[in-house]
């Protein structure tokens, strides 16, 4: 396991699983029928995806 | 799983050596979009921005960030016990999306409020991850806590922090100090976190029953917080040397969130998460943009994603400067040196003379006779000041007064330009703090 360095591409990767994610949860959210359960577990994954996206797609926007 | 370079070092190598061009021009997008989104979603943005005649499309360059109204902590305090009860109009967010509530610790007056939807819990415990990370926090360390876990936002999100990290979190809540310090002993934590004042306060406990936190404690790393001692060298030294661990700083604030951080490389400064924060240094009298390294100048700081009651702007009143040199450690975050050296609304005249009450700590504590604990006192007989400074000898120096009643004096007038009416008290006889200290006190009529 070497060191790789991180390119656009790299980046532009990692963002297209955070957005299917992001999506995966919404929908869950659209689908559940208001049961809480759901709701508030796919808005616990929002809220780290929103992480993810300062981590990741953010900075994508600027390279 | 080929690791990228950095990936062992920094929590998040993209950010943290991002190209200065490019964390700059990261930094405008999310401040043009803070802006807009406190614009649609906060009475009290709006009016604020239409008062100056901003609306959020202006905002095109950097030099358009500084048309942007800044916020005091005064406005807060105005608009709060309103609906939406009780943070009031600086909320964009419905009330049932708010998770968490914190207050300020109220030393400056009136605490204010600070609602968090649970996204920017999560941003808190991010922000925490950055500072641990750097600081050499792992998943392998056992953290203790030693905190009262309660509406001060204080080491809560450094147990988030230290949580979303892998570490495992002993939370010290309701023990009293000899007790922590028996449980960590048990549980051979590796980590602690408190302020300067608690950690040398404990170590002084540690050794009245009997325990050299130093041999018989395995604490590596301490994360100080609420009080700029971490980053006072003196300070730092004494807490290094009394647990034989290393000690980082950082700086935070309920209503900003924790925005720089010391890294292992102990640069003699923190480095400013521009990744979260956009952080401008401006003159405390003038107003004007300070850049450069080497001229003093508080802080206005905007929290670039933080959602529910957002801070843009605010003025912290923080006071330091940009360091020269960039770090070895390799981040491209800008590095503030000394960390924060005081705060504008602390800085005062006695006798005519500028006072940072910074100074006089790093004067007591370089002197090893001197007990940890100290207190200063400012008082007016007629129209002149008058300033005390309250001592502890400690026992094996009991000889020694005279010669440390000199020598302090001396360096306190070299340091300060002030003479000092000099009061020496018996060991352990002066307050002791759990959280923020209050050391200085000024009792001039105002």
């Amino acid at each position: 396991m070497g060191d790789g360095d991180i390119d656009k591409h790299m980046l532009q990767e990692m963002d297209d699983r955070i957005q299917s994610i992001k999506k995966a949860a919404l929908e869950l959210q659209e689908l559940c029928g208001g049961i809480q359960a759901v709701y508030r577990n796919a808005d616990r994954i929002l809220a780290s995806v929103k992480m993810l996206e300062i981590n990741v797609s953010d900075v994508l926007d600027v390279l | 799983m080929t690791k990228v370079r950095g990936a062992h070092v920094y929590w998040n190598p993209i950010t943290e050596t991002l190209p200065r061009d490019k964390l700059m021009e990261l930094q405008l997008r999310k401040f043009q979009k803070i802006v807009a989104w406190a614009y649609e979603h906060s009475k009290f943005h709006r009016q604020l921005y239409q008062d100056a005649g901003v609306e959020p499309g202006d905002i095109k360059s950097w030099d358009d960030i500084r048309r942007v109204p800044k916020v005091e902590k005064s406005m807060m305090r105005q608009i709060q016990r309103k609906d939406p009860f009780p943070y009031g109009d600086m909320l964009c967010v419905p009330l049932e999306r708010v998770t968490e509530f914190h207050q300020t610790s109220g030393t400056t007056g009136q605490p204010v409020y600070q609602a968090d939807t649970w996204q920017d819990w999560e941003w808190w415990s991010e922000a925490w991850s950055y500072i641990m990370y750097a600081q050499g926090f792992r998943d392998t360390d056992r953290i203790f806590l030693p905190f009262g876990y309660n509406i001060f936002v204080a080491y809560w999100a450094g147990h988030y922090g230290g949580e979303k990290m892998g570490c495992e979190v002993v939370p010290g809540g309701v023990l009293d100090t000899e007790a922590r310090i028996l449980k960590m002993q048990e549980l051979r934590t590796t980590a602690l976190m408190a302020t300067p004042t608690y950690v040398l306060g404990m170590a002084d406990t540690a050794r009245s029953m009997g325990i050299d936190p130093a041999k018989d404690l395995q604490v590596e790393r301490i994360l100080c917080a609420g009080e700029p001692g971490a980053s006072i060298p003196a300070t730092k030294q004494r807490m290094e040397e009394a647990w034989g661990a290393k000690v980082h700083d950082h700086v935070g604030a309920t209503e900003i969130g924790a925005w720089a951080y010391e890294c292992t490389a102990q640069p003699g400064g923190l480095h400013v998460n521009e990744a979260l924060f956009l952080i401008e240094l401006e003159d405390i009298v003038t107003g004007e943009s300070i850049a450069e390294p080497g001229r003093r100048g508080k802080l206005i700081i905007t929290a670039l994603d933080r959602m529910g009651q957002p801070c843009i702007r605010f003025d912290s009143k923080d006071v330091t400067e940009w360091a020269e040199e960039p770090c070895p450690c390799g981040r491209t975050f800008r590095v503030i040196k000394g960390g924060v050296v005081g705060r504008a609304d602390d800085i005062t005249k006695v006798k005519g003379v500028l006072l940072a009450p910074s100074a006089i700590e790093e004067v007591v504590r370089s002197f090893p006779e001197l007990g940890d604990e100290f207190e200063v006192e400012v008082t007016k007989k007629g129209d002149i000041d008058a300033i005390s400074l309250k001592v502890e000898l400690r026992p094996e120096a009991e000889g020694q007064r005279e010669s440390v009643e000199t020598r302090l004096v001396e360096q306190l007038r070299l340091k300060t330009n002030l003479r000092y009416n000099l009061q020496f008290h018996d060991y352990g006889t002066l307050p002791r703090y759990v959280l923020k200290s209050k050391r200085f006190k000024d009792l001039r009529p105002h």
